[in-house]
């Protein structure tokens, strides 16, 4: 086994991205089941209030998993080169052995732990919490009995489990495949060079290009940055705009697992930022770079991508709640009134600021400690 | 000139001793080897002569500088003023190419004319190939035209040629000591190769932590005529 358990289960990205998904889903989806039968017993009144909360289910449900699933795979993608980049010697010498690309990307579907680890957990919280979740989801004159669906353990915990085992195996086959030698010679090297033979002299500063460099060599990076900042503003507008709109509780909650998502993917992308260019931060100190010119050509690049973010998710949870509120209570008599919150939207902006330059401060200190001699001992 | 008196350095809480009363005087335009066994201190000796790492205690003074004095940030500026570097493991920059390798050290200065370095050390043709795609008497090259390329009045070399085989080795060293004949800096380079010592104008010779010998050879070898 080239992969061990204790490896597999490390992939707290994914674990925690799941979870958040797999509580949601679990809730939600046995509600649905739940009050799906009841049908009959809901008076002709009633009748639009009952729709809309199933459609509520089903929204939110499809989104969440949705959302969540595609980027629990852009993670598994991210771990996997991650682990290849690493181990590329182990790798390498295993298939200049005579591994075949498929054995060793197999052993990779131990990846799909993880995922196990971070959906039973959410599918546990999410029974638990079920109690008191079915008091605020309820329907007046409906009395929704709490029913366990053994379908959703399938459902929530298993396939996911399966699916990114799966989906790992696919990532790792697909960069194991290459010729031994060529894995023995490293990620970095492989990657294709465009090596334009003009002699045009190239005017661009040595910052400049450090800072654009950095953006085209971490492109997954600016995905979780974008991501992160996605998740912020989208997530915590929506959850204060629902406070005051539905209920206080969901808002509370869309809340948390918002800065649950941001947090961790900031977290994935600033660490591995760090790892990645550490030799040539170092060598800028070593060579009298100031500490803000190698913050600048590492982190500066990112902005445009974290700002990015924050402006899809204000966009996306107005546009999601509009949706929501016209879809699901047009049937409904009391629709509630809904209008774009700027004094959220710009709470939520300081916040923002205030958060992120934070996170990166203390990246900041890691960046000055990386030192040529730190470089040396590691090799 | 630089000016080291006194100077003890170890690691580990003291447990590990690496520099034991270290004392030199090394004049400018000099060509110093430092010369001694694996473990004997001798990159350490030039990452606190070079102000990549504070010494425990003693002075250090180079170009009228108090090393022994400045913080972190100071040492920072203070070598973007006055030093250059060569590793044996060479350190290039991997996503970019050896032109934007060598404006890492031209950029620092405001250097324009690097283009003169890269002709010199046979470098023109190779400027948009990216270290990959070098030999390793190549890298090693791109890294003395990155170094010089900041106009150091001091450079260090930590082994520059131990990666490399014997007729690369011979051969960079030869451009080394070039570059030192036409641009006349301080040089400083630490080896454990007994024959590369015999390029050099001044040897030092060090022993677990200690220096056992200074010695001036009259007449400097060439790379040719080391044999080695
Ligand atoms: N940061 C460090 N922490 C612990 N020990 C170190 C550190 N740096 C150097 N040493 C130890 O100091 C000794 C001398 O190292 P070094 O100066 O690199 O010797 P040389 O360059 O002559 O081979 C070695 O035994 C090495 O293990
Ligand atoms: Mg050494």
């Amino acid at each position: 086994m080239i992969i061990s358990f204790k490896s597999a289960l490390k992939l707290v990205g994914i674990a925690i991205v799941l979870f958040c998904a797999a509580f949601v889903c679990t809730f939600f989806l046995n509600f649905y089941l739940d009050v799906l039968p009841l049908r009959d017993e809901v008076t002709e009144q009633m009748l639009p209030l009952y729709e809309a909360q199933l459609a509520t289910a089903q929204m939110c449900c499809a989104i969440t998993g949705g959302v969540l699933t595609f980027i629990a795979c852009i993670m598994a993608l991210f771990y996997v080169k991650l682990y290849i980049d690493e181990h590329y010697k182990e790798l390498g010498t295993f298939k200049a052995l005579g591994y075949s690309a498929n054995r060793l990307a197999a052993s990779f579907m131990l990846f799909g732990l993880s995922a196990f680890v971070g959906c039973a957990l959410g599918y546990g919280l999410g029974h638990a919490m079920m109690p008191s979740i079915y008091k605020w989801l309820t329907i007046d004159g409906l009395n929704v009995e709490i029913h366990y669906h053994t379908g959703l353990l399938f459902g929530i915990v298993i396939t996911p489990t399966i699916f990114l085992g799966a989906v790992a195996y696919l990532c790792a086959y697909l960069q194991l495949k290459k010729p031994a030698l060529a894995i023995l010679k490293g990620q970095r090297k492989q990657r294709k060079i465009k090596s334009n033979n003009g002699s045009k002299q190239n005017n661009n500063s040595f910052l400049k290009e450090m800072c654009f460099k950095t953006i085209t060599d971490n492109k997954l990076l600016t995905f979780f940055v974008t991501f992160s900042a996605f998740c912020f503003s989208a997530m915590i507008q929506m959850g204060a705009s629902m406070e005051s709109l539905v209920d206080g509780t969901m808002g509370w909650m869309i809340l948390a697992i918002g800065l649950v998502l941001a947090g961790t993917s900031a977290f994935m992308a600033l660490t591995s930022l760090v790892k990645n260019t550490s030799q040539s931060i170092a060598m800028m100190k070593t060579f009298g770079y100031s500490l803000r010119e190698r913050v600048t050509s590492i982190f500066a690049g990112f902005i445009p991508f974290a700002i990015l973010g924050f402006v899809i998710g204000t966009v996306y949870q107005y546009g999601l709640l509009t949706l929501m509120i016209n879809l699901i209570f047009k049937d409904v008599g009391e629709v509630p009134d809904y209008s774009f919150n700027v004094k959220i939207m710009f709470i939520t902006l300081a916040a923002f600021i205030v958060t992120y330059t934070a996170i990166t401060a203390i990246y900041v200190a890691k960046v000055n400690k990386v030192s040529v001699k730190q470089i040396m001992l590691e090799n | 000139m630089i000016k080291a008196e006194h100077i003890f350095k170890s690691f580990n809480n003291g447990i590990t001793e690496v520099l034991k009363d270290i004392s030199l005087n090394i004049s400018d335009g000099d060509f110093v080897v430092i010369l001694g066994a694996s473990g004997s201190g001798k990159s350490t000796l030039m990452n606190v002569l070079s102000g990549l790492e504070q010494a425990d205690k003693g002075k250090i003074t180079v170009n009228e500088q108090e090393l022994t004095t400045l913080n972190d940030k100071q040492l920072t500026e203070f070598r973007k003023n006055n030093i250059g570097f060569v590793f044996q493991q060479y350190y290039l920059l991997p996503h970019l190419n050896v032109e934007s390798n060598i404006k890492l050290g031209a950029d620092l200065v405001k250097n324009h004319n690097y283009a003169e370095i890269i002709e010199s050390l046979g470098l023109t043709d190779k400027i948009k190939k990216h270290p990959s795609e070098l030999s390793g008497g190549e890298q090693q090259r791109v890294c003395i035209a990155r170094a010089l390329a900041k106009k150091p009045s001091v450079l260090f070399l930590d082994e520059p040629t131990g990666a490399l085989d014997e007729a690369t080795g011979r051969d960079v060293l030869d451009y080394i000591i070039k570059e030192k004949e036409r641009h006349g800096f301080t040089m400083i380079m630490v080896t454990h190769n007994q024959n590369i010592a015999e390029t050099a104008h001044t040897v030092i010779k060090m022993n677990s932590g200690k220096i056992v010998e200074i010695h001036t050879n009259n007449k400097q070898k060439t790379a040719r005529e080391i044999g080695w």
